[in-house]
C-alpha cells in the first residue's frame, strides 16, 4: 500500500509539470470549467422560475442531487482519466506495450499516470452546491458518515464503466467512442429519476447504473428513507460493476496484441 | 483479370472495413451527445407537466420540444472545428506547412472541413431531422409545416455556420498566445452553449439581458435558425435578424483577416 500511494505521488507530480507547461492555457481552461456548471446552475435558476416544484423536488433539493453528482465524477476525473487514452490511441497505436514491460500491475499504472487538474473545478462546484444546500438535509450522525462511504462507492461506478468499455480496446484496437456513449448518461444522473420515462429510469438504474452515482444515494439524504436501495444498492452494484469491468480487463490484456508496422 | 482483382481485393475492404470503423464511431460519438438533448427534453416535460400555464414564456410544449431537437441538430449543422485543428497544428509544429503554402490558410481549412462537414450532416440529417419532421406532423399541437420558414431556416443555417466558421478561425489565434487551445476551448464552448441560446431559450432570460444577447454575435449562431424554424417571427423581424446575422458575418471575415496579420507574426514552433 505505502508503495501504490509513493507511486502515486512521484505521477501525479510528474504530470502536473507537464499541464504547466501551458500554465495561461490551464488556468482558463479550469475558469472554463467553472463557468460551465454556473451556466447550468442558471439553467436551473430559469426552470424554476417557472415552476416553484420540479416533480415534487424543490429547487434546494435539485441542487443539492446536482451537487452530490458533480462529486464521484469530479473524483474520476481527477484520478482516473487515462483510461479515456487507453480506447482513444494507447492500443491502437501499440503504445500499450509499455504498461505490460514494467514491474507493475498494468491496469494500476494506466489509472494512476494522470492527474487531471481540471476535475477541480467540478469538485470545487460540488462543494459549493452540497455546502450551499446542505441545510435541507437533517443531518445525523449516522448520515455523515454514510455520506462519506457512499462517495467511493459511486466514484467506482464511474471508473467501473470506463474501465470495461475502454477494455473493449483489446479487441477493437479503437474504443473511446463507446466510453463516451455510455460516459454520457451520466447527464441523466443529476436530476430526479421520476421525470424519465420506464426505459431511462431502467437502464440509469441497472444497466449504465449511474442513477447510482447521484439520485438514490442523494435521495436517501434528502427524505431518509430506503436506506437499503438507495445506500444498499449503490454498493451492490458498485462492487459487481467493478468485478466484472476488472474481469474484462483482464480478458482484454491476454489477447492483446501490439500493433505492428 | 482476376488476379488482378484478387490482388487488390483487400485494399477494397479495407477501405470499407476503415470507412464503416470511422462513421460507426461518429454515429456513437453523435448518440452520446443527443442523450444531453433527451436530458433536457425529458427536464422540459417535467416543467410544462409542473406548471399551470399551457405555454411558458411564448412555447408551447410541442414547441419546446421541437426547440430542443432543432437547437441540437442546428448545433451539429453549423459546428466548425477549424480552432481545434489550429490549435493542434500549432502545438505539433505542422502548421509551418499550411503556411508555406502558396494558397489562402483560412480558404484551406474552409474546404477541408466542407468537405467531412457533407458527410456528417448527412448521415445525421436523417434520423434527426426526419424524425424532427416527423414529430411536427403526427404530433399533436405542433406548429404547421411551413415551407417558408424552412427555407428561412436552411438560408439562416448555412450563414450561421459561415459565422461560426470565421469566429472560429479568429478565436483560434489566441493559440499563438497561450500556445494550447485547450483550456481557451473550454471557456469558449461554455459561453457559446448559454449565449447562443442552445441551453436554453434566450426568450427565458430578463428583457435586458435578452435584448443584449440577441445583438451580440452568439445569438446569430443559433438562436436565429431556431426561431425562424418556428415561425416566431414577423417579416420585419424576420428582415432585421437576417441582416444582423449578414453584418456579424462580415465582421468575422474581416477580423479574421487583420487577426491572422498580426498573429502570424507571434508564431513559434515547439519541437520539430
Amino acid at each position: 500500500m505505502r508503495r501504490v500511494l509513493h507511486l502515486e505521488k512521484i505521477f501525479i507530480s510528474q504530470y502536473l509539470k507537464q499541464t504547466m507547461e501551458y500554465k495561461a492555457d490551464f488556468i482558463v481552461g479550469v475558469l472554463g470549467v467553472l463557468l460551465n456548471q454556473i451556466l447550468n446552475l442558471i439553467f436551473l435558476q430559469v426552470i424554476f422560475s417557472q415552476v416553484p416544484k420540479l416533480a415534487g423536488w424543490s429547487l434546494q433539493q435539485i441542487v443539492f442531487i446536482y451537487g452530490f453528482a458533480l462529486i464521484p465524477k469530479g473524483l474520476d476525473h481527477l484520478f482516473f482519466d487515462n483510461l479515456w487514452i487507453v480506447g482513444q490511441k494507447l492500443v491502437r497505436k501499440g503504445e500499450f506495450d509499455k504498461y505490460l514491460t514494467r514491474p507493475i500491475n498494468p491496469l494500476f499504472h494506466v489509472l494512476v499516470e494522470t492527474f487531471q487538474v481540471d476535475a477541480f473545478g467540478e469538485l470545487l462546484v460540488g462543494v459549493i452546491l452540497l455546502v450551499m444546500s446542505s441545510a435541507t438535509v437533517h443531518w445525523t450522525l449516522l448520515k455523515v458518515i454514510l455520506f462519506v462511504v457512499s462517495i467511493p462507492f459511486a466514484t467506482a461506478i464511474y471508473t467501473a464503466l470506463k474501465i470495461g468499455t475502454s477494455a473493449a480496446a483489446f479487441w477493437m484496437k479503437k474504443s473511446n467512442t463507446i466510453t463516451y456513449l455510455f460516459y454520457m448518461f451520466n447527464d441523466f444522473a443529476k436530476y430526479p429519476v421520476s421525470i424519465f420515462n420506464h426505459l431511462i429510469r431502467w437502464i440509469i438504474s441497472f444497466v449504465i447504473p449511474f442513477a447510482f452515482t447521484a439520485f438514490y444515494p442523494a435521495s436517501y439524504f434528502l427524505t431518509g428513507k430506503n436506506v437499503l436501495f438507495n445506500l444498499g444498492g449503490l454498493v451492490v452494484i458498485s462492487v459487481v460493476f467493478l468485478f466484472i469491468s476488472i474481469k474484462i480487463w483482464d480478458k482484454g490484456i491476454s489477447s492483446y496484441e501490439s500493433a505492428g508496422s | 483479370m482476376t488476379n488482378f482483382l484478387r490482388k487488390y481485393r483487400p485494399f477494397v475492404s479495407a477501405g470499407i472495413e476503415e470507412a464503416i470503423v470511422y462513421r460507426a464511431n461518429f454515429i456513437l460519438f453523435a448518440l452520446g451527445n443527443t442523450l444531453g438533448a433527451f436530458v433536457t427534453y425529458f427536464l422540459w416535460k417535467a416543467v410544462f407537466q409542473s406548471s399551470t400555464n399551457s405555454s411558458l414564456n411564448g412555447f408551447t410544449f410541442p414547441e419546446m420540444v421541437l426547440y430542443i431537437f432543432l437547437s441540437f441538430f442546428t448545433g451539429i449543422l453549423t459546428s466548425s472545428d477549424g480552432s481545434s485543428s489550429v490549435g493542434d497544428e500549432v502545438k505539433d509544429g505542422s502548421i509551418a506547412m499550411r503556411i508555406l503554402k502558396p494558397i489562402s490558410f483560412t480558404a484551406n481549412y474552409f474546404y477541408e472541413e466542407i468537405g467531412s462537414k457533407l458527410i456528417d450532416v448527412g448521415v445525421l440529417a436523417v434520423p434527426l431531422f426526419g424524425g424532427i419532421l416527423i414529430y411536427q406532423i403526427v404530433g399533436e399541437g405542433t406548429p404547421v409545416l411551413n415551407l417558408v420558414n424552412l427555407l428561412l431556416y436552411f438560408f439562416s443555417a448555412t450563414i450561421a455556420y459561415l459565422i461560426n466558421f470565421y469566429f472560429n478561425i479568429c478565436f483560434s489565434f489566441t493559440v499563438f498566445f497561450f500556445r494550447n487551445l485547450w483550456g481557451s476551448n473550454v471557456l469558449k464552448n461554455a459561453l457559446v452553449i448559454f449565449m447562443s441560446g442552445s441551453l436554453v431559450p434566450l426568450a427565458f432570460f430578463p428583457p435586458v439581458l435578452q435584448n443584449v444577447l440577441k445583438l451580440l454575435p452568439f445569438s446569430s449562431l443559433l438562436y436565429t435558425p431556431v426561431m425562424l424554424y418556428l415561425g416566431k417571427y414577423s417579416a420585419q423581424q424576420t428582415v432585421s435578424v437576417l441582416l444582423l446575422q449578414i453584418f456579424w458575418l462580415i465582421f468575422f471575415i474581416f477580423l479574421a483577416k487583420i487577426v491572422w496579420h498580426f498573429a502570424i507574426k507571434h508564431l513559434s514552433i515547439q519541437g520539430g
